[in-house]
């Protein structure tokens, strides 16, 4: 017994030494990097120095204060969190179907289904978010139909190029496969018998999915939401090239504060919230999943 | 298993030593023509590695956050600044540097490096308007004006036509040109002006777009985009190429716009040094300069080029300011840390409304 529990400790050791350096050391540089002053030219500033002999410390709340000093921060992690929450729900009710779909169908074409979902990432991610732009490009051939549509019946040409749909299709395009892959793992398991027993009562086909499927997979649905909640949470690269002129996301003021304003400090206090958000997130969902996952 | 692990630790090792020597260059993006770049490693015997970058945020964040290992970097003016006030910068060896005569006296001596001890002109940009010629001329625009960009009442008819660069300092440099102000001018009441200006033009606007309005324009998307001279001679080149039913054309608004000159420069820390200087006297000779204007369609900064780059070329003012239109065009000055925060402030708000 001492010595499988050795064993384990050996084992878990390499993933936990991994997580510990990739993610706690370097929040923890972020946490003092937000507390500091930013260099002249980037970078940050020293954060201690000796004057007259004495040691003096260089740190600040100035960039905590800057969060709040306007509303504009909190307005953008306001508008972040909404595109996120709506793409997790279009993820649900467009991957639900899909998941179960491929669950009740036959045990041999399952596999295929299942690739066909994952094919998408064969290809570069920025790769397929250009494909969308020129599908959505004026001259591209959806916006062709639509207007073409439109024009029937009288209405004005919309451009889908720029605009805050553009956004949140392609959000929702490129986050469904992490939807409907634990919600396929979840609904493969479940026992068709119940389905059976129910329908030998008199249930009706609805009643049987919202009595017995839905309440089984929630677990599928809460881990589904936390892997497509926190990467839009944090995206910036379809933003910055489908968005229009109001588009920009939290992650895209983040990455200018390193990258434009090579102002860290400020960059790291934004991190930090995002940071800090996402955990809530993860933490809520996995709540409601143990929850879920213990009440059937 | 001892000689196993030699052979495999030999055979690791051997193709490194046998390879040519490499030089690393960190350049904007399609800023080196392809000739001049078969010609330099014919010449050198050596292999010449690009690494590119499309902003000059994007290369000082790099270098800064300790990117190492490059030979040779083209930085924009302010940038040469700010690297030579961080001691990034090798101090130039002029004597391996025999065609730096050939430089044109009106670019060297600069503020940003008054003695050119770190760095030496490679070829300039102008910031300015390409337009679609067809659409304007339909709509009765002269685009020769930033009007053009920020009057609403110009823009009511190009609506969703127009974008704009996606970089706060092109973007209020324009604005505050258009206001009658220095592109410099970091007084907070002149920017929160030039704010005012953004906010209102803002609506019409399809989008802030830095990397792919070559495209835009090209296939007739966008009419008027601000950016670079030489993306702009790209798109005419593209829409040529491709046989559009209209033409891509640009200008220098009147009023004046930014002239970004940029600079070879040698890290502290590069591994090939006397390379390097090669490979920077290489580009000073006057023949391979001229392959910049004439192929890339840079302006530039090299007297001995003249005789050689295209004459249709040289009469456009845009690439060949002459004295009058140089008297307009500044460069951007590096700002400080306080500076770069109320614009970045100032920037996003503009972008959340």
């Amino acid at each position: 017994m001492q010595t499988k529990h050795w064993q384990q400790r050996l084992l878990t050791l390499p993933p936990m030494s991994y997580l510990l350096i990739f993610f706690a050391v370097p929040t923890v540089i972020m946490l003092f990097a937000s507390f500091r002053y930013a260099g002249e030219y980037g970078g940050l500033a020293p954060w201690y120095s000796y004057e007259e002999g004495k040691l003096a410390f260089d740190l600040t709340l100035e960039n905590w204060q800057r969060l709040f000093e306007t509303d504009i921060y909190l307005r953008l992690f306001a508008k972040s969190i909404g595109y996120a929450v709506l793409t997790t729900l279009l993820c649900i009710l467009l991957g639900y179907p899909l998941a179960l779909m491929i669950a009740r169908s036959p045990r041999k074409h399952r596999d295929l289904l299942l690739l066909l979902v994952i094919l998408p990432f064969w290809s570069n991610f920025l790769v397929r978010i250009y494909a969308w732009m020129i599908i959505f490009s004026p001259s591209g051939a959806l916006t062709h139909m639509i207007n073409s549509l439109l024009d029937i019946f009288g209405l004005a040409p919309i451009s889908l190029m720029y605009s805050p749909t553009a956004v949140i299709v392609c959000l929702v395009y490129v986050h469904l496969p992490f939807m409907v892959l634990p919600l396929y793992a979840n609904l493969e398991k479940h026992d068709p018998a119940l389905l059976d027993a129910a329908q030998d009562l008199g249930a009706t086909r609805w009643r049987r999915f919202w009595k017995i499927t839905w309440p089984i997979s929630l677990p599928g649905v809460y881990a589904g939401s936390i892997l497509v909640f926190i990467p839009v949470l944090g995206m910036f690269a379809i933003p910055d090239l489908l968005g229009g002129t109001d588009g920009i996301m939290i992650a895209n003021v983040i990455k200018q504060q390193f990258v434009e304003s090579r102002d860290w400090p400020f960059g790291s206090v934004l991190s930090m919230v995002l940071t800090v958000a996402a955990v809530l997130a993860v933490l809520l969902g996995a709540k409601f999943g143990q929850q879920a996952g213990q009440t059937r | 298993m001892k000689r196993l692990l030699a052979s495999i630790v030999f055979m690791a090792v051997t193709p490194l030593a046998t390879a040519a020597t490499q030089l690393h260059l960190f350049n904007w993006n399609d800023y080196i023509a392809q000739d001049t770049v078969a010609a330099f490693e014919k010449s050198c015997n050596c292999q010449l590695v690009q690494d590119y970058y499309s902003s000059t945020e994007e290369m000082m964040a790099k270098l800064l956050a300790g990117a190492s290992g490059y030979d040779v970097v083209v930085p924009t003016q302010n940038a040469v600044q700010a690297l030579i006030k961080q001691k990034f910068l090798l101090s130039l060896d002029k004597n391996q540097l025999p065609n730096f005569k050939n430089s044109d006296p009106g670019f060297l001596n600069r503020s940003y490096d008054p003695a050119n001890t770190y760095s030496v002109p490679y070829a300039f940009t102008t910031t300015l308007v390409g337009y679609n010629e067809q659409q304007l001329a339909k709509l009765g625009i002269s685009p020769d004006d930033w009007s053009v960009i920020f009057d609403p009442k110009v823009l009511e008819k190009l609506k969703g036509k127009v974008t704009v660069m996606d970089d706060a300092e092109e973007l209020f440099g324009a604005a505050l040109k258009y206001l009658g102000y220095s592109v410099n001018d970091r007084d907070e009441k002149h920017l929160r002006e030039a704010q005012q200006v953004i906010m209102a033009a803002k609506p019409y606007w399809a989008a802030f777009n830095s990397s792919s309005y070559i495209k835009e324009l090209t296939v007739g998307n966008i009419w008027v985009a601000h950016g670079y001279s030489s993306d702009m001679v790209q798109a005419r080149a593209d829409a040529d190429a491709a046989d559009r039913d209209f033409n891509v054309n640009f200008v220098l608004p009147k009023q004046g716009a930014v002239l970004a000159l940029d600079n070879m420069v040698i890290p502290k820390d590069a591994k090939n040094k006397k390379l390097a200087h090669q490979f920077i006297n290489f580009m000073l000779d006057g023949k391979n300069a001229a392959a910049l204007t004439n192929e890339i369609g840079a302006g530039n900064p090299n007297a001995a080029a003249a005789e050689f780059i295209d004459a249709t070329i040289k009469q456009q003012k845009a690439i060949f300011p002459d004295a009058a239109t140089l008297a307009t065009l500044e460069t951007i000055e590096a700002s400080d840390a306080k500076q770069r925060r109320l614009l970045n402030k100032l920037w996003t708000e503009i972008k959340i409304k």
